[in-house]
């Protein structure tokens, strides 16, 4: 069928008329322009897609178990949509919190990588064969529709972004409506790795943040893989090798734990972390007299320390142990 | 009446005992965690053990009250970290919840439409 002639002036006043619809509502709509930085594409290739990243079609406002669901199973978490959705569904909200996606993904015994911002980081992730979960807001600031979605796929050539997405299995958007429908979260995107997997492009505070949660929330083994694969790209770094002693005392593994600690502090005798974790794993191994000896160093040194009245409290807890069994 | 204050009297002392529990744990143990040292890198104040105890009761309070199944709520604020059960606590209704719901009215609606078309939403095409 042939196409009727749009005589230029109409064309031209159709794009006069877009163009003021843009200038009015831009201020409305809160937009900011979005930096090159972000809208980059990245060293990736061109055009990728992860066609066998499952699909859970979501139910009614729970995008958020749906789109974890996702990335889990696709990092190889045996899990169900509906185990999720008890984990992070919050019902008089209707929605799912975004500390809750990562608090969920430590319990699967995963690290929550949470990404820095930029359409770069999600080529890289997605080029390392991983599915990039994005928080958008498909709606204003004023108005505003808040959505998980999972990006499975970007087309440098097409302008385009390919998403699990609500009940779409694959749902493809325009690169430029994906910016700034992300830009509204502060561009929020997490991974998971499996404990042992680093980053496509490893940062090492976002992996140290990421791992200390792990930690600190008692999936000790996860943390201690993931740990060792941090020494690996990072072999001198300070808190990655305290994180290690730490989860290593944390399983039980003293030895391993001392050695650690040893071999930090002979590199940096000032260290009193570790030479306070060092007198507890010490402790822990009944050498009472030599942890004595190390908070006594570490004491000696810690005048005007904020770790002071922690180091008195480990040298407590070191006077009573010794007390108890004397040797 | 009598057994609201029975209940209020359970509830201060169920929280009396499980603050204290917090308490003897954290002074028995010293060991210095990893994201401590994190945060006293990042210059971020170190939280004390009693802030993130209080925390932790306050975030999985208003998770029972925002409809979370109780049995399923101490694994839940199990897996947070301080910093975040410190973040949410007493916000839990302030935090962004993304699940797609959204109130359009009237005007709104008309302007969101043009939004759509000039495509600085995406609000209509999903699910």
């Amino acid at each position: 069928m042939k196409r009727f002639d749009v005589s230029p002036l109409t064309g031209l006043a159709k794009r006069a008329a877009q163009a003021l619809a843009l200038f009015v509502f831009w201020t409305l709509a809160g937009c900011g322009t979005i930096p090159a930085a972000v809208s980059h594409y990245g060293p990736a290739p061109g055009r990728l897609e992860l066609v066998d990243t499952p699909f859970y079609s979501q139910e009614q406002f729970q995008c958020g178990p749906a789109a974890l669901t996702t990335l889990l199973t696709a990092s190889g978490v045996e899990t169900t949509l509906d185990e999720v959705t008890a984990q992070v569904y919050l019902p008089a909200r209707q929605g799912s919190l975004q500390t809750e996606i990562l608090a969920a993904t430590r319990a699967a015994e995963r690290v929550p990588y949470v990404l820095a911002p930029g359409l770069s980081s999600i080529t890289s992730e997605l080029a390392a064969g991983r599915p990039v979960l994005v928080l958008q807001n498909l709606g204003v600031s004023w108005a505003p529709r808040w959505h998980y979605a999972v990006v499975v796929g970007t087309d440098a050539d097409r302008k385009q972004i390919v998403l699990r997405s609500g009940t779409d299995a694959r749902r493809i958007t325009r690169t430029s409506v994906f910016l700034r429908t992300w830009q509204r979260s502060g561009f929020w995107a997490v991974t998971t790795l499996k404990p042992g997997e680093l980053p496509a492009d490893p940062d090492r505070a976002r992996y140290a943040e990421a791992v200390a949660g792990l930690e600190q929330t008692g999936h000790y083994q996860a943390a201690r893989d993931a740990w060792l694969a941090g020494l690996s790209h990072w072999p001198n770094d300070t808190v990655i090798r305290f994180g290690l002693a730490n989860t290593e005392y944390a399983l039980g593994h003293f030895t391993a734990a001392e050695r650690l600690y040893l071999d930090m502090l002979s590199e940096d005798s000032g260290l009193l972390t570790a030479r306070n974790n060092l007198a507890m794993t010490l402790i822990a191994m009944g050498q009472s007299d030599d942890a004595l000896e190390q908070i006594d160093i570490a004491l000696a040194l810690a005048e005007g320390s904020p770790l002071l009245e922690e180091l008195l409290d480990t040298q407590k807890t070191i006077l009573s142990t010794s007390q108890g069994a004397p040797n | 009446m009598r057994s609201k204050m029975l209940r209020n009297f359970v509830v201060r002392l169920v929280s009396l005992s499980l603050l204290s529990l917090g308490i003897v744990q954290g002074s028995g143990a010293a060991m210095i965690g990893t994201q401590q040292v994190i945060q006293s890198e990042a210059r971020d104040a170190s939280i004390s053990r009693v802030e993130a105890i209080l925390a932790r009761r306050d975030v999985a309070k208003q998770l029972v009250i925002f409809g979370v199944d109780p049995l399923a709520v101490q694994s839940r604020v199990g897996n947070m970290t301080d910093a975040e059960l410190l973040t949410l606590e007493g916000s839990l209704d302030k935090h962004v919840a993304g699940g797609d719901a959204v109130a359009i009215v009237g005007a709104v609606f008309i302007v969101l439409i043009i939004l759509e078309l000039v495509g600085i939403t995406d609000i209509f095409k999903a699910t």
